[in-house]
């Protein structure tokens, strides 16, 4: 597919590309990602499940904040995603 | 706390097919319409396109976009007289009242997310469905997703999840996401479909005439057979198997009642699982609002509508899955009805004749009829729970197993989805057991079959969200109790 | 939990949340075969909607106190086989006063609380807030009540009915929806009429919770218990951050108001799955479990208030329950005045859970005709006939 221009973002500091309006999980699924979180009891890993906003599953951080739904969000330029372990809040423990 | 001026007169929720057909025929009918959607784009999941235009669309050639794109234009023009106004990435996470109606909103882009209360005098209900879950053995590998997903990644972002797809479960989605992945350039390892659905696709010709199912079922299987895709029937997925993230499937052979014939097994290569086990109905806003439910031809929780698309709530109308998963046709036809009963609710003359609505009705009849021949080709059947060993995950936010909740039901007490979920956690994690309640409600049913109301209300309980999506602590506070100081304590 | 209906039980139980599993397990022990009989699930009631407090702090030193004291003791050797199934936790509660007055009124108070035989520790903020790190900043006080407990009260329930080793035999029948009421020629209990079936007893438990009225009619008496409605926020899950059940002073002077209208203050606690639970508003509205978001954000500023932390928590879930109310905020425990073979467990209010050990206790020495280990003088059903 012909796409005009690319945005930039990155997930742990390592870069990615993406296309305005694609999800984040479309942008990290196309960059071979597929799994950004894990589960808080048994630290199994995991991404998309439904894709359209309903499991919360796909959550990540993003700019910081945690729990954010990657499937439903739209990429930024400059987004800076971060993979999550267990509830998100690590700055807790 | 902010809040619009006055009510509007028609607050349709959902821009699907359902939604914009209710909101265009109320509007043109004269009704003041306010139409709010999660998404940033409307089109719901059948119509779903890209909110950036320079994405090329995946699947143009899919019949009836005229239909949607014209009311799309219609929707446009509405706007620009001040008939209608749009809230995108907007999720409704209550609704309540008895006329009028008072609906709280959150914005659904990026956090964090803002609140916005609005008063409507009728509302349309056209909130769609999400894909069902059956577990199986490694169904929690990144790599397994619903069908719904890749038809997300596919047309809303222009991404294929995976360089090699199997598509496995039961009904027609799965035909319809084989054929987003081949036109998008994809390529599909298998179909593979528990249910034996021939006899169907020749009833269904006869049931609907020349219209509607056919030509695109007929599309899609010659699409499948042009690039080599083997179809499986009679089949069903044991295990997904890979060492953190999904890198085969293991599939076998099944009778009628979803049991293994034989030992063998074959294991197929794919890096993506699409899975469909049918749709469940987003009706929680209804459930909320006390709507009459009922439990539809798929096992499902459904509204209760008269003719006239109206609920036992006067003044809230449904329309689309909440009716009963039937697909986009029926959504589109509902959704019409639906919009001129607001319109004549209101006093106002709808924009739709007599004769228009007689012909919708009919064709609202017909389909309904369809989907119910759907339904019980591609019904679930109790071989499912076979694979289903103690290990296996059920609540996959709370990492309950099956095992876990087995034991609730035999030994602690549990009756349904909600004794379930006090006994176990199953169902109390992010997405509210939106994922698990279908098996699980399965699972209890095996014990002692309910009676029909039994089963209704067991799926209503389940379904009872007071919230239909988190809301931030101090958000909340803040808009509905700004002035709040704590008590001398 | 779904064999057949017995034709003949030695007492039947109406309700299988945790005063009625309570009621059954100690009649068992005494040598009775119990049957206990809900219209929904184990729990179903008024049980489920429950946050799980065993308190001694929330109690003024008087009847309600002194049952507590007896209960929480019957916890810990009940804990002795249900307590890792049903996360009994020795949490202990802290209340906190934002004011000098307040606080002086909380230390009044702990102080009589502690001549009736309570743990309570004076705490100055900074003490405090070593128990609590996340508490808000300007705190007058607080007092720390080392005996409350944490359980999960639909686990308690359920494993407190589950079958084990017992000189009498409990019998639990789901979804089995009690219909009529037998009486013999001279008005003692006979059967009990049920969607299922008939029960022939001589002995019935009306533990019913909010719904006890209602079963107190079928028999032909009248019990005053009215539900009062209170919601509980649900937080996502986090880390451990919250380490006893926190509440704020007015808590205490709400659940002795007799005002209909609303009372909010605010109890905040952690639990093993990870959410924070935020109740309590206390309102006598029926049954209706519409949310009353104004309400329910008020109960958000509040805890916002004592932990400023959660104003960027997300809430995932708010739900209801139905505290069985009486006019003069004491349970109900003991024989009917009117009906032999009648007995009374019900209208615990907010402290069902904490109570339902010594009421199930107290029961089982009233039916067996024993001097109860507490008077029943002020939870007799027969007060309320004046």
């Amino acid at each position: 597919m012909a796409k005009e221009t690319t945005i930039s973002l990155t997930l742990d500091g390592i870069p990615l590309t993406a296309y305005p309006g694609q999800t984040l999980a479309a942008v990290l699924m196309s960059n071979g990602i597929r799994s950004w979180r894990t589960t808080r009891f048994e630290y199994q890993p995991r991404g998309v499940l439904c894709g359209i906003g309903v499991c919360f599953d796909c959550l990540i951080t993003l700019n910081g904040m945690p729990n954010v739904r990657a499937c439903t969000t739209e990429a930024s330029n400059g987004d800076e995603l971060n993979s999550q372990l267990g509830t998100g809040h690590g700055h807790f423990e | 706390m902010a809040t619009s001026n006055k009510p509007v007169d028609v607050a349709v929720i959902g821009s699907g097919p359902a939604g914009m057909a209710a909101a265009v025929v109320a509007g043109e009918s004269g009704a003041s319409v306010l139409l709010i959607d999660a998404s940033g784009r409307a089109g719901g999941q059948f119509y779903r396109r890209p909110t950036n235009p320079l994405v090329p669309v995946a699947g143009r050639s899919l019949h009836k976009w005229a239909l949607f794109d014209d009311l799309e234009v219609r929707a446009e023009n509405l706007s620009r007289h001040g008939m209608l106004t749009t809230m995108r990435s907007t999720m409704v996470w209550s609704a309540e009242g008895t006329g009028p109606f008072q609906i709280q909103t959150r914005t659904n882009s990026r956090p964090p997310e803002r609140l916005e209360t609005v008063v409507a005098t009728t509302l349309v209900i056209a909130t769609g469905a999400f894909d069902r879950h059956l577990p199986f053995p490694g169904w929690e590998l990144p790599g397994v997703m619903s069908c719904g997903a890749v038809q997300a990644l596919v047309k809303g972002s222009g991404v294929l999840p995976g360089q090699r797809i199997l598509v496995a479960g039961t009904g027609p989605i799965l035909l319809a996401v084989a054929a987003t992945v081949l036109e998008a350039g994809g390529s599909v390892a298998a179909v593979v479909e528990a249910n034996s659905p021939e006899r169907l696709l020749v009833r269904a010709h006869r049931l609907t005439g020349a219209l509607d199912k056919s030509p695109d079922l007929a599309r899609y299987i010659a699409l499948l057979a042009r690039h080599r895709v083997p179809y499986l029937r009679r089949h069903r997925v044991i295990a997904a198997q890979g060492k953190g993230q999904l890198d085969f499937v293991e599939v076998a052979k099944v009778d009628r009642d979803w049991h293994q014939t034989s030992e063998d097994s074959r294991v197929i290569t794919c890096d993506v699982l699409a899975i469909g086990f049918g749709f469940t109905a987003s009706t929680e806003l209804l459930v909320q609002l006390n709507a009459e439910m009922c439990v539809s031809g798929d096992g499902g929780l459904a509204v209760n509508v008269d003719s006239h698309q109206g609920t036992s709530v006067v003044g809230v109308f449904a329309c689309g899955e909440t009716t009963g998963v039937g697909g986009a046709d029926l959504a589109l036809a509902e959704g019409m009805i639906a919009g001129a009963s607001a319109a004549q609710k209101l006093g106002l003359a709808s924009r739709l004749g007599r004769r228009e609505l007689e012909v919708a009705k009919r064709r609202v009849r017909r389909l309904r009829n369809v989907a119910d021949a759907f339904s019980s080709t591609f019904a679930t059947h109790n071989g499912w729970t076979d694979q289903v060993g103690d290990n296996t995950t059920i609540c996959r936010c709370e990492e309950v197993r099956a095992g876990t909740i087995r034991n609730a039901v035999d030994h602690l007490g549990a009756v349904d989805v909600r004794s379930v979920k006090l006994t176990t956690r199953a169902g109390m994690g992010w997405c509210q057991g939106r994922v698990c309640s279908y098996a699980i409600n399965l699972m209890c049913s095996r014990k002692a079959v309910p009676t029909p109301e039994g089963q209704r209300d067991a799926l209503l309980a389940a379904e009872r969200r007071p919230m239909t999506a988190p809301v931030t602590l101090g958000t909340l506070a803040q808009h509905f109790a700004p002035g709040v100081e704590p008590p001398d304590c | 939990m779904s064999s057949p209906l017995p034709s003949t039980a030695d007492v039947v139980v109406v309700g299988a949340g945790i005063v009625g599993a309570c009621c059954a397990h100690f009649l068992a022990d005494e040598g009775l075969d119990v049957l206990v009989l809900d219209r929904g699930a184990v729990s179903g009631g008024t049980t489920g909607a429950g946050e799980g407090n065993i308190l001694v702090s929330d109690k003024d030193p008087g009847p309600e106190l002194e049952l507590a004291l007896v209960s929480s003791n019957l916890w810990t050797e009940l804990g002795d086989f249900i307590g890792e199934a049903a996360e009994l936790e020795l949490k202990g509660g802290l209340i906190v006063a934002t004011s000098e007055s307040s606080n002086a009124a909380l230390v009044r108070r702990a102080r009589r609380q502690g001549l009736a035989g309570v743990d309570v520790v004076e705490l100055t903020p900074n003490e405090a807030r070593e128990h609590e790190p996340l508490l808000a900043a300007g705190l007058a006080g607080a007092c720390m009540y080392p005996q409350d407990m944490q359980v999960q009260p639909m686990l308690a329930a359920s494993h407190l009915l589950a079958p084990r080793t017992r000189i009498g035999r409990v019998t639990v029948i789901t979804q089995c929806e009690v219909k009529s009421v037998q009486l013999t020629q001279s008005g003692a209990i006979k059967a009990v009429v049920t969607s299922q079936g008939e029960v022939a007893t001589p002995l019935l438990v009306n533990a019913a919770g909010a719904w006890a009225g209602e079963v107190a009619k079928l028999a032909g008496v009248s019990l005053p218990i009215l539900p009062r409605r209170g919601f509980i926020l649900v937080t996502e899950p986090l880390p451990h951050v919250i380490h006893h059940k926190v509440y704020t002073a007015d808590y205490i002077d709400n659940v002795a108001s007799d005002s209909a209208g609303l009372e909010t203050s605010t109890v905040i606690e952690g639990t093993q799955g990870g959410p924070i639970l935020i109740g309590s508003s206390r309102e006598r509205v029926g049954f209706d479990r519409t949310p009353d978001w104004p309400v329910l954000a008020g109960l958000a500023a509040l805890a916002i208030a004592v932990f400023p932390f959660l104003a960027s928590v997300q809430l995932l879930r708010a739900y209801a329950g139905f505290r069985p109310y009486c006019p003069d905020h004491l349970p109900v425990i003991g024989p009917d005045p009117q009906i032999s073979g009648l007995f009374h467990a019900c209208g615990h209010e907010g402290s069902g859970v904490s109570l339902a050990p010594v009421t199930g206790v107290l029961l089982a020495e009233a039916i067996m005709d024993r001097p109860t280990r507490v008077s029943l003088a002020p939870f007799l059903p027969g007060r309320f006939e004046k």
